[in-house]
């Protein structure tokens, strides 16, 4: 009778504690405070105190519920506290995350689209400051996947770069960082002959493979086809292979910085990362800008370039009506002019406005180091992985056969194959 | 002789095993691109004694030490109190399905954690309890591994303490405050101390049901110094050799009563 | 003073009246079912609701292909998927080879450094405390300090190996077996625990040491010194005394050790996690079973495959700790 009611009682928690395998998808969701708008961020030091500093402006601007910025964790652990608190049904206003991520809160139908915020008479954006936003940083936020959309807007972005180190170009004799793959694998060649040291580190990252393919020509997937084993794909993991073989290159340990460290003490001569690390190179390289640069992607035609965009969106979820309206008016104020102007200037990420790009103070940090540029002449041709679902498991079979292929366990030919094949068959079972 | 012996393998022993430490602390007081050099000298060129207060203006480590504190010794306490009673009805009562209940109370320590957690995060919110102080401490209240150990070491107990509580005419209660918490006290000692270190190491699950600053924990804390475009690594192994101490010091206060014996013989059947 | 002493005594007018309720007047502290449930009220609530019915809705998830909230039922669909699914089988091999290796080393050791404090005067406290040490820092700190030494850049490891003119490694990069590197390719490259997988164990050796330590110490503190000392007297050596009376006498310990071990060595997590991040990096070689349903269950949103794996992990834990209960009736000696 004892053990009995005990087990009756586990089980009814069990039943309770939700993971009820058919939950009601309608209705909206619990906001997590009631007297506070709660935005979940994941910046650390000085870049959270110029958000918390944008954030108390915001607040002092207007009359309704504060917004309050809450850090939370890396995006894989905010992704995991979201899907938990779809579960609960009990959000924050808004949150920080990747298409991919958007892609999966929205299935659970607690996304609001934004279109009705931004055709607002009042409080909207009109079509002419919609226009103002760049292409690239928009479009991924309109979602094929729920009738086109626009499920998040854009925030901090950045596009992927060659960081070079000129001290060591200039000790292996050569004058300027390479523009084509051809160009950088012979510089490779040339800094290993001189310096006897491997020229690139590498990190193991499916969006860094994502951003070769496409400078090589390619794409990723085409009418729900992934081309893996098309030849841009071959050619991208045939040059790590290649890299490998001749000792040119080496694999540092996942998740780490240590490319950006080997790369400060001039152990090597490239990585390859997103503007995003500008800033913390800038640190590691002790301010001497004549030492390094950043440069656009090498290319295999240069006529057509193209390269990756990286960065999280805002996403407002439903929260009701008055959580809604201030969550949008703190994303409209975030990503006004004035303040994306400073956030671009003191972050590094990327102006994603016309106008913040042609704001003075703008055009003096560009002129200020050639370098502090290019990314933003990036922006032009860079373009965003899928949105599908299913894409981020796809992600770390990429990881896999990179992996693989680095250790010199598969070559990039069998990789390529197999990696089509478990992309393939991933993407379908997804799209169930 | 033989000692000799000890003493030089021991403290090979001991060297290898401190020796990640001497590399934390000294890494703590390096530059950061001299800490981030990989230098085979654990030991910083120059100490830089101004990481410490770089290290607390980073985040409110004063109030996470505090919460830490609180939310550890709360859980401590309440797994010592529990895990005595609990472990007492199973070692000294009988009644049916006695056996059936203590094999569902082990079933529990045999489930990963990762699993549990959005069940248990469920029921939190359902509670209102996120964001608070009983989020962090309720769920831990209880373990199995305690209640395991304290029956153990009510069986090991000569019945001859029952029969002096017998004649006192002690009930379970005033037999437990009395006479039986002092006679396992080496055993409450250690399920205090695991079930401290439990709670103030987590890391998974003050991340996902706290989000304010106040309610942060030390190991939520550390996470201050990580970065999207690299690691403080200097700071965070500064901030790392603080949030040791108070597990040192616990340590130190209680582990006189790993020797006494009786919690040996008490993992006795 | 005076303030403990009314409190002391109000106290157990309390627990007094309490007990009189429980067990009425009878006399033997221990009275029947209704006091039991009583003492058992405040665990088994708690136990019930964070523990057990965690457990009754993961067996009930397992049986849906649920992606995050949404699916069918789908019965045993989810257990036929894991039982003919490769990565599966690989995620089990891991947590095998890993089982093998940490939890004798780690009793080993542990052994060889309990046996060797309780044999020495002064700095026992000292020595132990150094040896807790590792089991007292939080796994995510730990593992920053040992991919540092680790790092084949620069690392400390490869700095040995140099230094003794040997090849450096990619320890933690490398999914090329253990066997296979040190004897320098001799053996295929696939067989047995990958090197980084090696890595990973030792860290939870060193990690998990302090804890088997402190409870051998407690074995060890329990074994009447006279015993050995008769022994000796007798004319043992060292290592017939260990064998022939400090083992039998500490078999209750070690079994404990080894159960404990062994459900610890099936929930490694945090080790796995921020020692590689993800089985992925190093070919699976590092995808232990907790490692690949945690991937599968969060990061790709599976969540009743996920929970099948966790069941089947269950059952595997509830198995093997059953079996070492019937083999340790064997080889356990109760005085």
């Amino acid at each position: 009778m004892f053990t009995r009611s005990f087990i009756g009682l586990s089980l009814l928690g069990g039943l309770i504690a939700g993971c009820n395998p058919t939950p009601s998808s309608s209705g909206d969701f619990q906001p997590l405070s009631t007297d506070q708008v709660v935005f979940w961020d994941r910046q650390t030091t000085e870049t959270a105190q110029l958000l918390q500093r944008i954030t108390d402006e915001f607040n002092d601007s207007q009359e309704g519920l504060p917004v309050r910025i809450e850090t939370t964790g890396n995006y894989g652990e905010i992704y995991r506290k979201v899907m938990a608190s779809i579960q609960a049904r009990q959000l924050p206003a808004m949150a920080v995350s990747y298409e991919s991520m958007t892609a999966q809160y929205a299935a659970s139908g607690a996304v609001v689209p934004l279109d009705g915020f931004v055709s607002a008479a009042s409080g909207g954006l009109s079509p002419e400051e919609l226009a103002d936003f760049f292409p690239a940083v928009l479009e991924s936020n309109y979602y094929s996947d729920y009738d086109g959309q626009l499920l998040s807007f854009p925030f901090s972005k950045s596009v992927l770069m060659l960081y070079a180190n000129h001290r060591v170009l200039r000790a292996a004799g050569i004058g300027a960082p390479p523009r084509t793959w051809e160009e950088f694998l012979q510089q490779c060649r040339t800094i290993r002959e001189k310096t006897g040291k491997p020229a690139y580190a590498i990190s193991v990252d499916c969006s860094t493979i994502s951003g070769m393919i496409f400078s090589m020509g390619g794409e990723l997937v085409v009418d729900g086809v992934f081309q893996y084993d098309q030849p841009a794909a071959r050619q991208a993991f045939g040059l790590l292979e290649t890299l490998m073989e001749e000792e040119l290159a080496y694999q540092i340990q996942a998740r780490t910085f240590d490319d950006e460290v080997a790369f400060a003490r001039d152990d090597v001569a490239f990585t390859i990362r997103t503007s995003a690390g500008s800033a913390n190179m800038a640190v590691a390289m002790g301010g001497k800008n004549d030492d390094w640069s950043m440069n656009p992607l090498p290319q295999q035609n240069l006529d057509r370039p193209a390269t990756i965009l990286f960065g999280p969106n805002i996403t407002i979820f439903k929260t009701g009506a008055e959580q809604e309206r201030v969550a949008w008016a703190f994303t409209r104020h975030f990503t006004s002019v004035p303040v994306m102007t400073e956030w671009a200037l003191a972050t590094g990420y990327l102006p994603i406005r016309k106008s913040v790009a042609d704001d003075p103070r703008m055009q003096a940090y560009w002129d200020a180091w050639p370098s502090n540029k290019v990314p933003y002449d990036c922006l032009a041709f860079a373009k965003t992985e899928p949105n599908l679902r299913g894409w981020q498991e796809i992600r770390s079979l990429v990881e896999k056969a990179e992996s693989a292929v680095l250790a010199g366990l598969k070559s990039a030919e069998a990789a390529t194959t197999e990696l089509q094949a478990e992309a393939q068959a991933t993407l379908a079972r997804a799209q169930q | 002789m033989k000692r000799a012996w000890a003493y030089i393998v021991l403290t090979l022993g001991a060297l290898l095993v401190i020796y990640p430490f001497i590399w934390m602390v000294g890494t703590a007081f390096k530059t950061l691109p001299e800490s981030m050099g990989g230098s085979l000298n654990p030991l910083p060129q120059a100490w830089q004694w101004g990481n410490l207060s770089a290290t607390f203006q980073a985040a409110p480590f004063g109030r996470y030490f505090f919460n830490s504190m609180l939310v550890g010794i709360t859980v401590g306490l309440s797994v010592v109190l529990t895990s005595l009673l609990a472990g007492y009805a199973f070692a000294r009562f009988s009644f049916r399905g006695r056996g059936v209940l203590f094999g569902l109370v082990l079933a529990t320590m045999m489930v990963p954690f990762e699993i549990t957690f959005i069940p248990n995060f469920v029921v939190i919110t359902r509670l209102g309890w996120y964001n608070s102080y009983a989020a962090l401490i309720v769920p831990w209240c209880a373990n199995a591994f305690g209640i395991f150990l304290v029956r153990q070491a009510f069986l090991s107990l000569p019945e001859a303490y029952y029969d002096a509580a017998v004649l006192d005419g002690c009930g379970p209660l005033r037999f437990l405050r009395h006479i039986g918490a002092s006679m396992v006290k080496p055993t409450l000692v250690t399920v205090f101390l695991f079930a401290f270190l439990g709670s103030y190491n987590a890391l998974l699950w003050p991340l996902v049901v706290t989000s304010d600053p106040s309610m942060g924990v030390v190991q939520v804390g550390l996470a201050s110094f990580v970065l999207d475009s690299g690691v403080r690594l200097n700071l965070l192994m500064c901030a790392s050799a603080f949030v040791i101490v108070p597990s040192i010091l616990l340590f130190l206060v209680t582990q006189r009563y790993f020797e006494t014996g009786a919690l040996g013989s008490g993992l006795k059947e | 003073m005076s303030l403990w002493v009314g409190f002391s005594d109000g106290l157990d007018r309390v627990l007094a009246w309490a007990d009189g309720h429980l067990v009425g007047r009878s006399g033997r502290p221990e009275g029947g079912r209704r006091a039991a449930l009583c003492l058992l009220a405040p665990a088994l609530i708690l136990l019930g609701v964070f523990g057990v019915a965690p457990i009754v809705s993961t067996v009930l998830l397992s049986l849906f292909d649920l992606r995050y909230g949404d699916g069918a039922f789908t019965g045993m669909g989810n257990y036929q998927e894991a039982l003919q699914s490769s990565a599966f089988w690989n995620s089990v091999r891991v947590t095998a080879w890993y089982l093998v290796g940490v939890v004798p080393t780690t009793i080993g050791l542990g052994f060889v450094v309990a046996w060797g404090l309780m044999h020495i005067t002064r700095g026992r406290t000292l020595f132990r405390t150094l040896y807790f040490l590792p089991y007292i820092t939080s796994a995510y700190a730990a593992a920053l300090v040992w991919r540092a030494l680790l790092n084949p850049q620069g690392g400390l490891a490869n700095g040995l190996l140099e230094w003794l003119g040997l090849p450096t490694q990619q320890w933690l990069l490398e999914p090329r077996g253990l066997l296979h590197v040190v004897t320098g390719g001799a053996v295929a490259a696939d067989v047995g625990p990958s090197l980084a997988l090696c890595c990973v164990m030792a860290f939870d050796v060193w990690h998990g040491l302090g804890f088997t330590v402190v409870i051998l110490l407690a074995g060890l503190s329990a074994i009447p010194q006279d015993l050995e000392d008769a022994a000796r007297i007798d004319g043992a050596g060292v290592l017939q005394v260990i064998r022939h009376v400090t083992l039998p006498l500490l078999t209750p310990t070690l079994y404990f050790l080894l159960l404990i071990g062994t459900i610890s060595g099936f929930q490694a997590f945090n080790s796995f996690y921020a020692l590689t991040q993800s089985g992925g990096n190093t070919l699976g070689t590092t995808e232990n079973l907790v490692i690949y349903l945690f991937a599968n269950f969060y990061d790709n949103g599976r969540w009743g495959y996920g929970a099948a794996i966790a069941t089947l992990l269950l059952v595997a834990i509830i198995a093997l700790a059953l079996v070492q209960a019937r083999f340790a009736r064997r080889w356990v000696h109760y005085s």
